[in-house]
């Protein structure tokens, strides 16, 4: 009974002490709970807004339910599908659902608003029955094609005894697979790729359903999307040669990465993969365009979704979202290309406490952001949730350009003169490691203290001078002590800047 | 997402301490105790049930239950852990509390309360750490809140193995349901990881008592089963790395090695096949694959007697002849509606293939 009062009282205590972030938050955006249909799992694998303004949302057992914002309705439209963790509308009002073995087109026939015809678009991919073997997307690209992601399978488990695909005999024996996973399991790769096409992107065609492979790498690619300029981009989690989560920009034919998918490229030796000299793989790879730093930035980076171009988004307009797992926060991705190569930022857009984590899939209908979540037994949370910008843009970073000196980093409101005073900036930079071993340590951490900070002219950039910029570091720039003209503190002060190449 | 463990802290400190020494998994990096705590999460949920609603564990064990309450209709819930056998003496007690039980958050006084949480309101959480007496037993736990506990509870077996949860007397039957694929509305199509079928199987509960798997891959039925359909708690309560259970043994399974169709003659290779799609109607799939140049629908449904199974093919874009393998492993019967029956195949001209229906009869009804 003691403990049981104590609660309350500690209960009490928290309600009463308003987190000043989550009251200036409520200013800006406005988040709403959506009750999910009674009893479905409120796991969400995907959610599509659909060209009539209703919200498909699929669910964790396998429901697809449409939410009708007008009368607040749910109408589950299929039901029995597995894992599904991608919704896409096409023209003709069919639904592609990416489910784990495969890519489905659903169809309403008799137009009594549910499904009754499941046609396989693509099921050309390896299982091994895999837990890890997830599958992720469609995204559909700007020409038309369809673009998914398909996750490596886990040492955490083996294969089951029936398999899909051809095996790759390098590396481990199947034979071995079947034996004490204890000790064969370390033998396998932390995370491993023995049937076709684990660990890559692949380019689908949604007439033919003819798939091609567009580009391997990957370890956990969760998300994927595409930016306003067209560019494909996908998340990574961290784990085994990712030192910590990941965002690229995916070319044909690029590698990002991760080894084990190695041995399904045409030009590949038949080597085993994870038995390569790094060195070698290094020189092979493309390193990411944005790094998120493992606790503080994100641990597992989801979909990344385009904000729309209007009034109550305002400056963020065009910039591109992206969610995340571990904590409940949304971060908009601030990316530019320099000689060729991408780079940018993460930075904070908000952290929805009352939505605890799993911050899954996204989705835009106007200006409203539709946010899955899921867990799977991992971090995360459950449920569906709107989330609406007020019209009123906070004061914080917009954009951050690097410059052959350091960087300039633009502000949705002038800047009162104090910032340009260095210790109004503190700037630490640090890089993570590209090797097999689960994560990195923050490495050659160091704090760099700007030698010159210059306003423009309307105040609303700095220009952030540093002694020496160096590739392939992360410049995490916290401005807890920049002010805006008027007075007020960014709503998220900081952010982290990965630097491939420094502009001459 | 989806790290591969829920350790990533412990394994980063151990990146930090050697870069390059490579990470086995993390089974094999954990400290080395006697006997650690169990830890498992249990959730309150939307019409008055605890998810999982069985837990197991060994006597004497050390458990942390993470409590979180998900219950979307804004109830508040408690867990209580009771002695075995004590369930509805100790719900009735907590009726009995009327009024005053509120103050002493709904706990009846007795000494079959082994544990207990607060009360916990909607969107919170609460840990409860206990250790299970010595003696192994079905320990139930519920909510005692009023009007609760008559539905809301469920049972730790500890050092008992639970029964197949069809037949699971100390859960509630809405406990049942939710672990049965589609709630236990019959007819059903469930995708999921099945056993002995391959990774793209799609398990069928017909409108009656049969339930068959089908595999997407090998575009064939692999096993059909009476009864309960499939237990997909193991696999929704995590990431998927359990199989659905069965709750009996299949009354027929098909032979190990391929596809029951050729074409020509018996002796031709067995035909490439390509899985297209199916079509719900009434509940029921018609399955729709490609084998060789032909085009084939399939559609199973239940035998009126509920004796056995009907399969109703229609193949098309075919001008051979079709040998069906029905090979008649013992307890089971085949016949058709069309064609010749001889040394355990159907030959069909390629007008009777075009429709025709076999019916697979189970000889032993009292395999369950």
């Amino acid at each position: 009974m003691k403990t049981f009062f104590l609660t309350i009282a500690a209960l009490s205590l928290r309600m009463l002490a308003a987190d000043p972030y989550e009251t200036q938050l409520g200013v800006h955006y406005k988040v709403t709970k959506i009750p999910t249909p009674p009893g479905v799992d409120p796991q969400v694998g995907a959610v599509a807004v659909l060209a009539d303004g209703r919200i498909a949302t699929a669910f964790h057992h396998g429901e697809i339910g449409i939410f009708n914002p007008r009368d607040q309705s749910w109408k589950i439209f299929a039901e029995g599908l597995h894992e599904p963790l991608g919704l896409l509308e096409e023209k003709d009002g069919s639904l592609l659902v990416m489910q784990r073995p495969e890519l489905t087109r659903l169809r309403d026939t008799d137009g009594d608003g549910v499904a009754d015809q499941f046609d396989s678009l693509w099921a050309g991919f390896g299982m091994t029955g895999n837990y890890h073997e997830f599958a992720f997307g469609p995204a559909r690209g700007p020409t038309g094609k369809l673009y998914v992601s398909l996750n490596l399978a886990s040492s955490g488990a083996s294969i089951r005894p029936e398999i899909r695909g051809d095996w790759n005999p390098a590396g481990l024996p199947r034979a071995e697979f079947y034996n004490d996973w204890k000790t064969a399991g370390p033998k396998a790769g932390r995370m491993y790729s023995r049937v076709p096409w684990r660990g890559w992107v692949m380019e689908i065609d949604p007439q033919s359903g003819l798939a091609t492979p567009f580009a391997s790498g990957f370890r956990s690619p969760d998300g994927i999307g595409f930016d306003a300029a067209g560019n494909l981009l996908v998340s990574d989690n961290q784990g085994d040669w990712r030192g910590t989560s990941e965002l690229h920009v995916v070319r044909r034919d690029g590698f990002y990465g991760h080894p084990a998918s190695l041995v399904w490229r045409k030009d590949w030796d038949g080597s085993d993969p994870l038995q390569t000299a790094s060195q070698r793989l290094d020189s092979l790879r493309t390193p990411a365009a944005v790094w998120f730093p493992h606790n503080i930035y994100a641990n597992s980076p989801t979909q990344p979704v385009i904000i729309p171009k209007s009034a109550a988004w305002g400056p963020y307009g065009g910039q591109t979202l992206i969610g995340e797992m571990s904590s409940p926060r949304l971060l908009r991705l601030l990316m530019e290309e320099i000689d060729g190569v991408w780079q940018g930022a993460c930075i904070n857009l908000a952290e929805i406490k009352t939505l605890k984590g799993g911050m899954h899939r996204l989705a835009f209908s106007g200006d409203t952001l539709w946010i899955g979540r899921t867990h799977l037994s991992w971090a995360g949370g459950e449920g569906l949730a709107t989330f609406e910008p007020q019209g009123k843009t906070p004061f914080e970073p917009l954009d951050i350009h690097v410059t052959p000196r350091g960087f300039r980093i633009e502000f949705t409101e002038p800047l009162a003169a104090g910032a340009s005073d260095p210790a109004s900036w503190a700037i630490e930079h640090y890089t993570y490691a590209y090797h097999v071993t689960y994560g990195s340590p923050q490495m050659g951490k160091a704090v760099d203290v700007p030698t010159r900070v210059t306003l423009s002219k309307d105040g609303k950039s700095a220009e952030i001078e540093l002694a020496a910029l160096h590739p392939d570091f992360i410049y995490d720039i916290r401005m807890e002590k920049v002010v805006s003209l008027t007075g007020a503190a960014p709503l998220n002060p900081h952010l982290a800047y990965t630097v491939r190449r420094v502009p001459k | 997402m989806f790290p591969t463990t829920r350790l990533p802290l412990a394994l980063f400190a151990l990146a930090s301490a050697s870069v390059a020494q490579e990470i086995p998994p993390p089974a094999s990096v954990a400290p080395k105790r006697t006997a650690p705590p169990k830890t498992v999460t249990v959730s309150m949920r939307d019409g008055l049930r605890f998810e999982p609603a069985r837990l197991t564990a060994n006597p004497g064990d050390e458990i942390i239950v993470n409590l979180e309450n998900a219950d979307s209709t804004h109830q508040t819930h408690n867990f209580v852990l009771l002695k075995p056998g004590k369930l509805k003496e100790t719900v009735a007690l907590a009726m009995e509390l009327g009024e005053k039980g509120a103050a002493q958050g709904f706990i009846p006084t007795t000494s079959d309360v082994l544990a207990h949480s607060g009360l916990i309101d909607p969107d919170k959480q609460e840990v409860l750490k206990f250790k299970l007496p010595a003696e192994p037993g079905v320990y139930p736990y519920v909510c005692t809140f009023p009007g609760h506990g008559l539905v809301m509870y469920g049972a730790l077996y500890s050092g008992v193995k639970p029964p197949p949860i069809a037949k699971d007397a100390n859960i509630p039957p809405t406990a049942v349901q939710s672990m049965i694929a589609g709630n236990g509305r019959r007819p059903f199509v469930q995708r999921l990881f099945m056993p002995d079928a391959g990774p793209a199987a799609i398990a069928v509960a017909l409108s009656g008592t049969q339930n068959f798997c089908w595999d997407s891959d090998q575009c064939r039925m692999r096993y059909a089963w009476k009864g309960v359909f499939i237990d997909a708690s193991g696999y929704w309560k995590g990431n998927g790395n359990e199989l659905a259970s069965l709750s009996s043994v299949p009354w027929w399974s098909a032979p190990a090695d391929t596809f029951p169709i050729r074409f020509e003659s018996g002796d031709a290779p067995p035909p490439q096949v390509r899985f297209i799609g199916y079509r719900i109607e009434a509940g029921i799939p018609e399955f729709y694959y490609r084998a060789g140049n032909a085009e084939i629908f399939e559609k199973i449904t239940a035998q009126e007697n509920e004796e056995g199974l009907a399969l109703h093919y229609r193949i098309l874009k075919n001008d051979a002849p079709v040998i069906y393998k029905a090979t008649e492993p013992e307890r089971v019967r085949w016949s058709s509606s069309k064609g010749q029956f001889g040394n355990g195949t159907l030959t069909l001209t390629s007008a009777e293939a075009a429709d025709f229906t076999l019916t697979l009869t189970s000889l032993n009804q009292d395999v369950q």
